[in-house]
């Protein structure tokens, strides 16, 4: 095995000179009065894996349609390449799309829809049936060639629909729920799959999903999307750690919030007070007034039991359990604090659930480190 | 078949129909061909057989086919002059390929204009189908035989078409479209219309419309995405509409009768003159049986071919 690819370690967005190669500027969707994306500005770098991702109605879908021509926009420019593709229309734009009801053409065998979009192009035969026969090939469905749509499964519809996409070497290609329609297992290994493909193919992909764990395993970089906008554009690391508000950490797994007050700042670190009745110090490098009020968000795996629970003791909680989800390699406590919020703490199964300790009706302290956790002021 | 395992039956009492159900399974099996054998099989054996009998004087106007000869013995006559007469009269046969020519230009030209139709309908916004599909219909409300004989009010020399042009000065003089060949087009394409278009629309309408986002996508101009897309997913609703057209405006007699004035040559009105004029009912029923096959065999292709493009599809 080779160490991750190299791609995973170039960060073209650190970069303040590199040149984004798909520029969305300040791109607005109106539909009457309502708003379905608004004011969105996005910078996408060749080779990356974008992933957009929101609740259903956030504009997601709408703004990859934009994309790819589909819609257009109230106002706002889209420059792929350092070409305004703005006003061009959908069958002039060099991108393609995967659908998430794939569309294939039910009268057409896998071959010919594979062929379609080169037919366009009016490349001699021997050059089509050579890319869709390399295509093919490069998505394992090559014996399904003479089938029609309906003759074949879910999964391999999805190749289809990838490999009629791909085959036109597109700039762009765009993923509407690329896995929406897969069983959890099939999901699973395709997600390796379209990543491989696309370190190989070396194609930008822009992909739209609800699924934040689609989301985390596949994307170079994610765009957390609300009403319309962008609230956090990150790597997945920095979504799930270092979320920028309550809304992306709480969209992304799940999270403990403590609310509070800033009452004093040390060095590069905060003193918070509020709602657990005892003193919270997080790392914090953002400059915030004493009295302001936050939140801090800890992630359940990011508690553990303490061995020492002292009056005077900061970042440490103490309840009840009050229900255990046994997921095999984790489980999952809900731990009631008195008159206060309930705490999620996951630990790591590493001895059979038998031989555990802690179990229902137990009293447990936690604790978490001021650096595994992170304070948010909105 | 060598299983080791001992497999028993369950009881027999539950695995029986009950009576009722049974009569029920009858009757939903039964009314459907008694009708058919009653209103169809019926009717077509009576005309078959006298289409193979002799006409003469009398009541019925037919000979029986057979007869009792006296020791035990029937005595059968099959004439078969009607139909050597019905294929080797030269008038037959251009009243058969009249009809059939008149009936495939009606069905391309409502194809040419119901196409459009229906695909404005199913293209529609949603509140607009109903309203236009109701347009469609709503002819259907007046008697066919009032529309057509409304036919001959517009197209008459003295009548609303050629006033209202005399009256414009595009014409000094009177058109003669009543009466011709040019009147049973536009009589059989007003009529049977509404039948191109909603089969065609049903299809139509049910269409997925990323399909021809996919196109777009793909490369295809909308007139290139209607070609390789629309056009050949939409064939199962141009075949139905076709053979809805087509097949009665070949039988088509009131049409011809009244529009076409009397040289107009259809099997319609010939089969009409035979049977009423010439009280030649033999021959009008051998008329009848040849016109029915030539429809049949086009029929029964076409489904095939319907068939085999339906199993091309979810």
């Amino acid at each position: 095995m080779v160490g991750p690819p190299e791609r995973r370690l170039l960060e073209p967005w650190q970069d303040p000179k590199a040149q984004p190669y798909l520029r969305i500027e300040r791109v607005t969707k109106k539909y009457g009065d309502v708003y379905a994306v608004d004011d969105v500005s996005l910078a996408i770098f060749q080779g990356e894996f974008f992933s957009l991702l929101g609740s259903s109605g956030c504009g997601k879908t709408t703004l990859l349609r934009m994309l790819a021509g589909l819609e257009q926009p109230s106002a706002g420019r889209i420059y792929i390449d350092g070409a305004d593709v703005t006003d061009i229309p959908p069958y002039r734009r060099p991108v393609n799309m995967m659908f998430q009801s794939y569309a294939l053409f039910p009268h057409m065998s896998v071959e010919r829809n594979v062929e379609f979009g080169l037919r366009q192009e009016r490349l001699p035969r021997a050059e089509r049936s050579e890319r869709v026969a390399e295509m093919l090939d490069l998505l394992k469905i090559a014996e399904l060639r003479k089938r029609r749509p309906h003759q074949i499964s879910g999964g391999q519809r999805q190749r289809v629909a990838l490999a009629r996409a791909l085959v036109k070497h597109p700039k762009l290609l765009l993923l509407d729920e690329p896995l929406g329609a897969l069983d959890k297992k099939l999901r699973e290994n395709t997600q390796f799959e379209l990543v491989n493909l696309q370190e190989r193919l070396g194609i930008t992909f822009v992909t739209v999903t609800h699924d934040q764990e689609e989301a985390m395993t596949m994307s170079t970089r994610i765009a957390v999307m609300d009403a319309g906008q962008i609230v956090q554009v990150d790597t997945p690391t920095g979504i799930y750690e270092y979320p920028n508000s309550r809304l992306v950490a709480e969209f992304i797994g799940s999270i403990n919030l403590f609310d509070g007050k800033v009452v004093d700042r040390v060095g590069d670190e905060v003193l918070i007070e509020g709602a657990i009745g005892r003193p919270m110090r997080m790392r914090c490098l953002q400059p915030l007034a004493l009295g302001t009020p936050v939140a801090v968000g800890v992630r359940p795996e990011k508690l553990r039991p303490c061995e020492r629970y002292t009056d005077d003791g900061v970042n440490q909680v103490r309840g009840t359990v009050e229900d255990i989800a046994y997921l095999g390699d984790v489980s999952i406590y809900h731990v009631r604090i008195a008159d206060g919020p309930m705490v999620e703490m996951t630990l790591a199964n590493i001895q059979p659930r038998t031989e555990q300790a802690l179990t229902w009706g137990q009293e447990v302290a936690m604790e978490w480190s001021p650096t595994s956790g992170v304070v948010l002021t909105d | 078949m060598a299983s080791s395992r001992i497999q028993q039956r369950p009881p027999e009492a539950s695995g029986r129909p009950s009576r009722a159900a049974r009569l029920s399974h009858w009757l939903n099996v039964g009314v459907p061909y008694f009708w058919l054998l009653v209103f169809f099989l019926l009717p077509f054996v009576i005309v078959l057989q006298i289409s193979l009998a002799e006409p003469m004087l009398g009541q019925p106007p037919y000979t029986a086919l057979w007869e009792w000869a006296g020791d035990a013995m029937v005595q059968v006559r099959l004439n078969l002059a009607n139909y050597l007469l019905v294929l080797e009269d030269d008038l037959y046969l251009a009243a058969f390929l009249n009809s059939l020519w008149i009936a495939l230009v009606c069905t391309l030209l409502c194809l040419l204009i119901g196409y459009p139709m229906a695909y404005a309908i199913a293209t529609a916004p949603e509140r607009w189908r109903m309203p236009l599909l109701m347009l469609i219909v709503l002819p259907f409300w007046t008697s066919f035989l009032i529309r057509v004989y409304a036919w001959i009010g517009i197209l008459k020399p003295n009548g609303l078409l050629n006033n209202y042009l005399m009256a414009l000065g595009l014409i000094d003089e009177p058109l003669v479209i009543l009466h011709t060949q040019l009147a049973i087009y536009i009589g059989i394409v007003y009529s049977y219309l509404p039948f191109m278009i909603l089969p065609l629309y049903a299809n139509l309408a049910r269409m997925d419309h990323t399909l021809l986002e996919a196109a777009a996508d793909l490369g295809c101009r909308p007139a290139q995405a209607f070609l390789r897309v629309t056009l050949p997913l939409s064939m199962p609703g141009i075949i139905a509409g076709s053979m809805l057209v087509f097949i009665p405006a070949v039988g088509e007699f009131v049409i011809p009768d009244l529009l076409g004035g009397p040289q107009s040559l259809m099997v319609g009105r010939m089969l009409w003159t035979e049977f009423f004029n010439n009280k030649d009912w033999p021959l009008a029923s051998a008329l009848a049986i040849v016109l029915l096959l030539l429809l049949v065999i086009p029929f029964v292709a076409m489904q095939r071919w319907q068939q085999r493009i339906e199993g091309q599809r979810t």
